[in-house]
């Protein structure tokens, strides 16, 4: 049976008086690979704020390894990584510094000095930089000078090298070339830990094939937790 | 009759009607008793004194000059970046610690920052005696105060969701803070951190006069003999000093920072940390005082005419903000042509230039000591500032209305005055905004040389060492500071 790795309990979450959550249940196990469907606004990147520990909930409870968060310790908290919509990287750090920065938390003090300074090893984040497909011409560049597309991927970057168990991904394929989303894609679900448990936010439906579950969030409300295999084209239809 | 509407513009000039009731007593104040002295000044800057004895006397009191700004700006950047940091709301954020210690941290700042470094200094030498540290002191103190709360601002701009996404990598705290403040902190040292030297050079110039050391001790020796001869080679001096440390600061730039200039930074960073440190236990031991001595004394401060001396140190405030604020657009308005620009471009370098006491003591030659005096002292020098800044907004204006009104056929001064200047006089108000916060802290400089207001009770309570008196002043002083600052605040917070 597969161990629960993330719950979401009886939550809801409340924003300047507006209603975003309301009364979620959900249950993440490990290895699991979900897309998580859903209109704007609909509430799936609070969703994913909750996941992350990033906000609390107004009410109910986010467990991780069964156990609330704020019972968590840092070895714990960093199981899990965040590709953001807004990608939040830092626009004044070269690509490479910023692919770094996902190691902070494997890493001490002066890795970080390091990494500003331009003086760490930047071997790691150029493995997987050259894997998101970028070229190495841009490695040093800062991200302000960077494409959107290329600052999507060198965000997808940070987060793989993280190398943590659970993957809450923002719509992540948003500023990427059709060519390159399929790429992308394999290697956020498949190619780097076939073992890792991953949540994706999406608006493109014909990337659902190689999820486990499709879960579809309708006006703050689990709409649906289906298996692929039986999400039907009436279940979409009615979600947007 | 059309009413008059109030807008940036309009704001930018109302200032100006300060000078009606200055102007009156100005008048009623002339004399021309020392007119040839006024005369002898002017004359002697194009003839100032050049011998071996002028020159060895110049390199000497400049190198003390630059030993004590250099020094001072040094500390003052290197602990103004660790304040900024401990007064930022970003630490505590990362540090998870109540964020009510950053709010006592900014109060016990802006309370240092009230009082200007020349009051520190006069306070200090009256304590501990006149000797190049104390001035390092007294410029430190403030200037520390000054750069943390620029440094905190640049940090606060931190944008929320990049705090998050490094926050959530839950890497060693000091590691998330250093990635999230490094850029902000080296933009502003680049931008600002600079510059501050060469604020610290005219504090060192200003403390000279209260006898510190250095090229202002000189300048102010050779006033007082009435060698004004001497006295612009000390400003010329100075001059070339002033646009050196500018075009040092304009070359270096920190957009590709090297690893060995990192390394520099930083090691010299650290040095100054331990140095200044180490120091400072030497000198409060090697310096002890007793704090009974301070509680000893008495006051003989009548509350009526202490009120009287607030009500005149904040009457000098406004009356010098107004003229800074109204007469650099007023005069380049007015003058607006290619020979009158750089005339008033040289005449405010000079206004800039020469300290503040030195001009009140210029102009006391021809005028009695007055409240008008003191302000138009003080406005003056501050237009002189705010005139720079407004050159230069002016430069970088895009000049397409300006001249599409002219092409109209409308006169030169009106397009001006609405093609070009209306368009920037929001962000020159906000930029005024920001000096008044300074002209209130220089008013105790002023009143300490022209006995106006509180820089005046000062002077008197220091020189017969009665320290509860002082105290009382500095309070008054730190308060009007404070309250000036907080409406200040609110202005520029509607104008940007």
């Amino acid at each position: 049976m597969k161990k629960t790795l993330l719950e979401l309990k009886n939550i809801s979450y409340k924003y300047e008086n507006n209603l975003i959550l309301n009364n979620v249940n959900l249950k993440i196990n490990s290895g699991e690979k979900i897309a998580l469907l859903g209109k704007s606004g609909s509430g799936k990147t609070t969703l994913i704020s909750l996941l992350n520990g990033t906000i609390k909930p107004t009410k109910g409870e986010v467990k991780l390894f069964n156990q609330s968060f704020e019972e968590l310790d840092l070895k714990q908290k960093r199981k899990i990584t965040t590709i953001w919509q807004d990608l939040r990287l830092i626009e004044d750090l070269s690509a490479e510094q910023n692919v770094n920065c996902g190691m902070l938390s494997e890493e001490n003090f002066f890795f970080a000095l390091k990494n500003l300074l331009n003086i760490s090893s930047f071997k790691k984040a150029h493995k997987y930089m050259k894997l998101c497909r970028l070229h190495h011409s841009i490695y040093a560049k800062k991200i302000r000078t960077l494409s959107g597309g290329q600052k999507q991927r060198v965000a997808i970057a940070r987060s793989l090298i993280q190398n943590s168990n659970i993957l809450l991904a923002d719509e992540p394929f948003n500023n990427l070339d059709p060519a390159l989303i399929s790429t992308i894609k394999n290697l956020i679900l498949e190619n780097v830990d076939k073992n890792k448990t991953t949540l994706i936010a999406l608006h493109k439906l014909d990337l659902l094939c190689d999820f486990d579950k499709v879960i579809g969030i309708r006006d703050g409300k689990i709409f649906f937790n289906l298996k692929k295999t039986d999400l039907k084209k009436f279940h979409l239809d009615k979600l947007y | 009759m059309n009413k008059l509407k109030l807008n940036y513009t309009s704001i930018s000039f109302l200032p100006i009607l300060v000078c009606i009731p200055l102007g009156y007593q100005l008048i009623t104040n002339l004399h021309f008793g020392g007119l040839n002295l006024f005369q002898e000044f002017l004359i002697s800057a194009l003839n100032p004194k050049i011998d071996n004895e002028i020159i060895i006397n110049v390199i000497n009191r400049l190198n003390e000059t630059i030993l004590i700004g250099f020094i001072s700006w040094l500390v003052s950047i290197v602990f103004g970046v660790i304040f900024g940091i401990l007064s930022s709301d970003i630490f505590y954020r990362i540090f998870n610690i109540p964020i009510f210690l950053s709010k006592l941290i900014k109060l016990f700042l802006t309370i240092i920052r009230s009082i200007h470094e020349v009051v520190w200094g006069v306070l200090l030498i009256q304590i501990y005696g006149i000797n190049l540290s104390i001035g390092i002191i007294a410029i430190c103190i403030p200037s520390i105060a000054v750069n943390s709360k620029v440094f905190a601002e640049q940090l606060e701009t931190i944008d929320y969701k990049k705090f998050e996404s490094i926050n959530q990598i839950h890497g060693p705290k000091l590691s998330s803070l250093l990635i999230l403040i490094w850029n902000p902190i080296i933009n502003t040292f680049e931008s600002f951190g600079l510059y501050r030297l060469e604020c610290s050079i005219r504090s060192t110039v200003m403390l000279g006069i209260f006898g510190i050391g250095g090229i202002g001790t000189s300048i102010f020796l050779s006033f007082q003999t009435l060698n004004f001869r001497e006295l612009w080679s000390y400003l010329w001096a100075l001059t070339i000093l002033i646009i050196i440390s500018r075009v040092i600061y304009k070359k270096i730039k920190f957009t590709n920072l090297n690893k060995w200039l990192s390394f520099f930074i930083i090691a010299v960073s650290l040095t100054t940390i331990l140095f200044t440190i180490s120091y400072s236990f030497y000198f409060l031991f090697n310096n002890f005082v007793d704090l009974n001595y301070f509680f000893k004394s008495s006051t003989d401060l009548v509350f009526f005419d202490f009120l009287k001396l607030i009500l005149d140190t904040i009457n000098l405030s406004l009356l010098s903000t107004g003229i800074a604020i109204s007469l650099p657009p007023l005069v380049i308005g007015i003058f607006n042509n290619s020979t009158s620009k750089i005339l008033i471009r040289f005449f405010a370098f000079f206004l800039r230039l020469i300290p503040t006491p030195i001009l009140l003591l210029i102009l006391l030659t021809f005028n009695n000591p007055s409240l008008s005096l003191a302000a138009l002292t003080l406005g003056l020098h501050n237009a002189g500032i705010t005139s720079k800044l407004l050159f230069a907004n002016l430069d970088n204006e895009d000049k397409r209305t300006y001249i599409a009104m002219k092409s109209l056929g409308i006169s030169k001064k009106t397009s001006w005055l609405f093609g070009l200047f209306s368009q920037q006089a929001k962000s020159y108000l906000s930029y005024c905004a920001y000096r008044s916060d300074i002209i209130i802290r220089e008013t105790a400089i002023i009143g300490l040389i022209g006995s106006v207001g509180l820089g005046w009770q000062l002077q008197e309570s220091l020189s017969s060492f009665a320290w509860q008196e002082v105290t009382i002043v500095l309070i008054a002083y730190s308060s009007i500071a404070i309250v000036g600052e907080l409406i200040n605040g609110k202005i520029k917070k509607r104008l940007t």
